[in-house]
């Protein structure tokens, strides 16, 4: 964290300019001058340096000249619809990308692969679906979803939103999130499809199928046995590929102006808005230690032998 | 050890699922270097500005024209040139930085390896697409060269974890040990044992590389911030469509195909090539 | 996207309107009033804290919330009062020397929050508007007002400098009055981020509602209003950056206002019955900005620009484009060459004005005689070793000015000149602008009334001068023009000016451009005004026969 902190901040302060040379109209340079001494802009850089570590620690992230307010305002607000729709999005591809690579992984025992035209074509589909660029297939699926069926092209809710029932906001809400929900869970679940199939697979092979099978035990348990096992190396690729997760949510965000994080970041990014822009880094890093953290967590509890191995 | 990289080289021509997506590689890569010639058009030329902008796909102009009268169909043919170049370039660059920081570590060990390996850790940690973010909101514009550099120097990290991980189990193999018992130097060690067992892997990461790169310089392009207008690269043609899907879907579907065609083929080959070192 | 450079607007302070009838004490038939409009627009202001707006975007919603003391004729007269209307003011008296007006305020005239609007809130905003900490933009279009005094508690004086046919104008257009018992405890520096601008509280007839960053924007009727409710119940911005994706939402009926309809979508509004078009002139025209002097410092008086500082250059490339087709291209029935560095409307005499004619073989000819050669190496001209090539930028964020660099790159090359383009966000864009770091870039002036931005543009001494043109015989046009009283005085001085200004071409005029306005058949509006179509919004109203439900929500608090 306190790295990528500073990472963010080398990085934003070797700009050729600041957010105040940008502002047009007349101003002078003395009112220039002014607004930079007022955020401190005009100091050495190591005293800028401290001066925003200490202000970051403290919960002063900055002014957000692209937002005209704090950007702990903009990130408080801009976060939690990122992670509604990334939390919801990851959930779903791993439900889905864990039974359909878990499903293709269980074949590899009865068949061989070369000849499995079923695992064959969902793996072709999968490649498919892995391979286009994120921001791509959510125009795709915009412009699909938008003519064909009626869709909202962005936005998180109707304009009108508070003006609904109950049950037509839920509505509401559900629409504006089917698109870029769908767009992100697709990419998410190729992904998982690829690596569970392939963990499935070396997991049906391990002795202790045939250890099992040979004891006579139930084919359910054992194939849940295997899935368990091929379960670990999953939930490390979810975590390891947080950070690839977040940077597609970006581009599902920008392209459906969903307001979170990443839109926020590219209107930080056209108005040289640094404050916001290095803040948002800092988070994404802060998401990603914390994504695999969880992972981590989550492959302890799930996978006794890790647990063993640590104690 | 020679024998052996011929006979798998052998194998992995002969498998279809290698095959198939080495064609297609080799044929974009043809399109690619043909450009000026299978083009019908100049692609930054204007047609007629009045009479021939913004019109839909016909026989005369395959993929349509864009706003200012180019035809689309010679921009993708020129843009898979630029396109291809730059993930070719930048992955080669994250190959070359990636495996030199990867053997030192493995090589020095102790503190340089600790300490190389946790700034690796911070830097994985950084989100790409939301580091590249921040880097145009300083440097935009970037020049060709320079976005080159920028995507390959984003991209070496994994490698890198990758490579030393490779090295530090080789480093134990028993004719490594018997080669630096019998007192090869190192730079020979490295140049005669080491390099041509990654080869395999590195192989197989350019591949996922380069097609993760296409995807990312389209991504970046699309938002502006990467290849600018006019030369043509599949996602500047994109991002020249970018409101227009309504209207002008063309700019957006054909460049798009293109890039996912070269995806898949690099990450097939990828999928491909690991099955066979790795099965 | 910085609207503040690129549509600068010092000079183009839009505003707010010709209401007519805006005085009518109060309540029209109850069937008038109601309804709900809803806005698509392609971005947000950065803010409603009125002497930080400049952007059209930021101003169509000040204006709804905030009055000024009088407003302009919907002739756009400029000169003395002839035409204004009293907003805030309710009268005003001209002292015997015309170097001062005092102001006299509506007595019933309240804040948002209910407290009564006094002289002092006049006085205070004239001294937000003028303060360095605060660097309005609107500050330097204000030169002549030396201070505003209290006279009593409803009389606010206003002195000015020297006499001028402007004076009047000069007032009223540019200042939006400030609470200032809401906001003289906040110190000048922090005014600008004050939550004030986020929740901005005024004496319009419509008051602010919310606010959801990057999202909407609404603003409700003020039913207390002194001078009557506004008739529609609530606007409501959508801001829907994708033009696609804005058009998606005006044709599912989701919008009934929309600012930017393409050439492209015409079919569709064909089959959108629910749908009108109106046609809207803004002043506004689009130049090609050169800079006459090297790039970078000393700022815009520097040594003469290698290439652009050639006035045979600048004419042999006006000559080099074809305006009338480019506009075609660009613009297709939406836009029109422009004649002078002003749109048509803002030209007093646009027969005696000669613009520079598309002449290719003239245009060769002139840069052969002024020594430019043509080598046949690259086909790109030279003089003493340096070749004619510069570079142009436009904001990436608009088709039309990125479109331009484009055509205009291919028109260059056939009298052999070599024009790089670079299209950059709009931010950097502004930064190498301002710090003379340029060759040339597409702009736009939003112009106000009376052309009184002039100066500030093409004068000497003017800040937003931004190519550095100096020229003696235009200043001196342009004050004459800008000093006279008389009307057909005025008319001939004003065309010695724009003609001096298409002699020297400091800049490539190319284009204005008449907005197609898609709204929705159920509203019925008051005339769009050219300086502002808003201008007339709160006497906007929906036509009670076609009423839709959102139309009926009415004005209590959301559920």
């Amino acid at each position: 964290m306190f790295v990528a902190a500073t990472f963010a901040f080398v990085l934003l302060h070797f700009a050729p300019g600041d957010a105040y040379s940008s502002i047009g109209g007349g101003m002078t340079d003395e009112i220039r001058a002014t607004l930079r001494a007022q955020r401190g802009y005009d100091l050495p850089l190591a005293r800028q340096y401290v001066r925003w570590l200490l202000a970051l620690a403290s919960g002063d992230w900055g002014w957000s000249t692209s937002q005209q307010r704090w950007v702990s305002d903009v990130i408080a607000e801009a976060i939690p619809r990122t992670l509604v729709l990334m939390s919801l999005a990851l959930c779903a591809s791993l439900a889905l990308g864990m039974g359909i690579g878990a499903w293709q992984g269980a074949r590899a025992e009865r068949h061989v692969a070369a000849r499995d035209t079923a695992d064959r074509a969902v793996s072709v589909v999968t490649l498919f679906v892995y391979s286009m660029p994120q921001f791509w297939l959510a125009l795709a699926l915009m412009f699909c979803g938008v003519r064909w069926f009626g869709l909202p092209s962005g936005g998180a809710v109707d304009d009108l939103h508070d003006r609904l029932s109950a049950a037509d906001r839920l509505v509401d809400r559900l629409r504006h999130l089917l698109l870029p929900w769908l767009s992100l869970t697709l990419a998410g679940a190729a992904l998982f499809t690829r690596f569970q199939r392939s963990a499935m697979r070396d997991a049906i092979r391990e002795p202790f199928v045939r250890a099992a099978r040979a004891k006579g035990s139930r084919e359910r348990d054992i194939r849940f046995q295997a899935w368990r096992t091929a379960l670990s190396p999953v939930i490390t690729i979810a975590g390891l590929f947080f950070p690839a997760l977040l940077g597609g949510a970006v581009f599902v965000e920008i392209v459906y102006a969903w307001p979170g994080i990443g839109s926020a970041v590219l209107k930080g990014v056209d108005y040289r808005d640094y404050d916001l822009v290095a803040a948002v880094v800092v988070i994404g890093s802060a998401m990603t230690a914390a994504g695999s953290f969880l992972a981590d967590l989550t492959r302890e509890l799930v996978d006794p032998r890790n647990r063993l191995e640590h104690s | 050890m020679t024998s052996e990289v011929t006979l798998s080289r052998q194998r992995t021509l002969n498998a279809p699922a290698t095959l198939l997506p080495m064609l297609l590689i080799v044929a974009l890569a043809g399109i690619a270097i043909a450009a000026p010639v299978l083009a019908p058009y100049a692609p930054n030329t204007p047609l007629d500005i009045v009479a021939s902008k913004s019109l839909p796909p016909s026989r005369i102009h395959w993929f349509g024209t864009d706003n200012i009268s180019r035809d689309v169909f010679s921009r993708v043919l020129f843009g898979a040139r630029v396109s291809l170049s730059v993930a070719a370039a930048s992955v080669a660059l994250s190959l070359a930085v990636g495996t030199s920081v990867g053997a030192v570590a493995a090589f020095a060990g102790g503190v340089w390896d600790a300490v190389l390996m946790r700034t690796i850790d911070v830097l994985l940690s950084i989100p790409r697409v939301l580091l590249l973010l921040a880097i145009s909101a300083i440097a935009a514009p970037l020049p060709l060269v320079a976005l080159i550099a920028l995507i390959g120097l984003t991209g070496w990290f994994d490698v890198a974890r990758l490579v030393r991980g490779e090295v530090q189990s080789l480093l134990t193999r028993d004719f490594i040990l018997a080669a630096r018992a019998s007192g090869v130097r190192d730079s020979r060690l490295l140049r005669k044992h080491i390099v041509p067992h990654l080869l395999p892997t590195l192989a197989v990461s350019a591949t996922l590389g380069i097609a993760s790169t296409i995807a990312l310089e389209a991504g970046l392009s699309y938002l502006g911030l990467g290849v600018q207008n006019p030369t043509a690269s599949w996602g500047s043609i994109i991002q020249l469509g970018k409101g227009l899907i309504d209207t002008q879907w063309w700019l957006t579907l054909f460049p798009g195909l293109a890039a996912l065609t070269a995806v898949l083929a690099c990450n097939a080959l990828g999928d491909a090539l690991r099955d066979h070192y790795a099965p | 996207m910085n609207r503040a450079i690129l549509r600068c607007i010092p000079l183009v302070i839009f505003l707010a309107t010709a209401c007519r009838g805006a005085d009518r004490p109060t309540a029209s038939p109850n069937a008038e009033v109601g309804g709900t409009m809803i806005i698509v627009q392609p971005a947000e202001p950065n803010s409603l804290f009125p002497p930080k707006v400049s952007d059209s975007q930021g101003l169509s919603v000040v204006n709804a919330i905030f009055d000024r003391l009088a407003e302009i004729g919907p002739e756009l007269e400029t000169n003395g009062d002839a035409g204004f209307t009293p907003r805030l003011a309710q009268s005003w008296t001209w002292s015997a020397d015309s170097l001062s007006i005092a102001f006299a305020l509506n007595p019933k005239a309240r804040w948002h929050d209910g407290a009564a609007v006094r002289a002092e809130d006049v006085r205070y905003t004239f001294a937000v508007y003028t303060s360095d900490t605060v660097a309005s933009d609107i500050k330097s279009a204000i030169p002549n007002i030396d201070s505003v005094s209290v006279r009593d508690s409803l009389t606010a004086v206003v002195w000015f400098k020297r006499r001028l046919p402007s004076q009047f104008f000069e007032a009223t257009y540019n200042m939006y009055i400030l609470p200032s018992h809401l906001l003289a405890a906040i110190p000048m520096g922090a005014l600008a981020t004050a939550p004030f601008g986020r929740n901005p509280i005024g004496t319009g007839r419509f008051r602010f509602a919310r606010w959801e960053p990057n999202a909407r924007l609404e603003i409700v009727a003020d039913t207390a209003n002194a001078r009557g409710r506004a008739k529609l119940d609530r606007v409501l911005w959508t801001f829907v950056a994708d033009p696609a994706a804005a058009t998606t939402k005006l044709f599912a009926g989701d919008a009934d206002f929309y600012e930017a309809i393409r050439p492209e979508n015409k079919e569709q509004m064909r089959t959108a019955t629910q749908l009108r078009l109106h046609t809207v002139r803004p002043l506004e025209y689009g130049y090609l900005q050169y800079n006459l002097h090297r790039r970078g410092k000393p700022l815009r008086h520097g040594p003469p620009h290698p290439v652009l500082g050639d006035a045979a250059v600048r004419r042999a490339l006006a000559m080099a484009v074809d305006r009338a087709r480019l506009a075609r291209s660009v613009f297709d029935a939406t836009g029109d060459a422009a004649l002078a560095n002003a749109p048509r409307v803002l030209i007093p005499d646009t027969i005696a004005v000669v613009p520079i004619a598309y002449d290719l073989a003239h245009a060769r000819a002139l840069l052969d005689s002024a020594g430019w050669r043509v080598n046949p190496a690259d086909s790109v001209r030279v003089r003493n070793g340096v070749r004619l090539s510069f570079e142009m930028m436009a904001p990436s964020s608009s088709v039309p000015r990125t479109t331009y660099l484009a055509l205009l790159q291919d028109q260059f090359k056939s009298i052999g000149v070599e024009a790089k383009t670079l299209s950059l966000d709009g931010p950097s864009m502004g930064t190498r602008v301002m710090s003379g770091d340029f060759d040339a870039f597409m702009n736009v002036w939003g112009m106000s009334p009376g052309r009184l931005g002039m100066p500030q543009t093409w004068g000497a001494t003017g800040d937003l001068n931004l190519g550095g043109y100096q020229s003696t015989a235009f200043d001196v046009r342009l004050d004459s023009a800008l000093s006279a009283f008389g009307t057909s005085e005025a008319r001939r001085l004003w065309t010695g000016a724009f003609q001096q200004l298409i002699d020297d071409e400091p800049g490539l005029v190319l284009y204005e451009q008449r907005k197609a306005v898609a709204m929705h058949v159920r509203i019925q509006n008051t005339p769009m005004r050219p300086d502002a179509w808003y201008a007339g919004l709160a006497d906007w109203t929906i036509d009670p026969a076609q009423r839709i439900p959102r139309d009926r929500i009415g004005l209590g608090a959301p559920r």
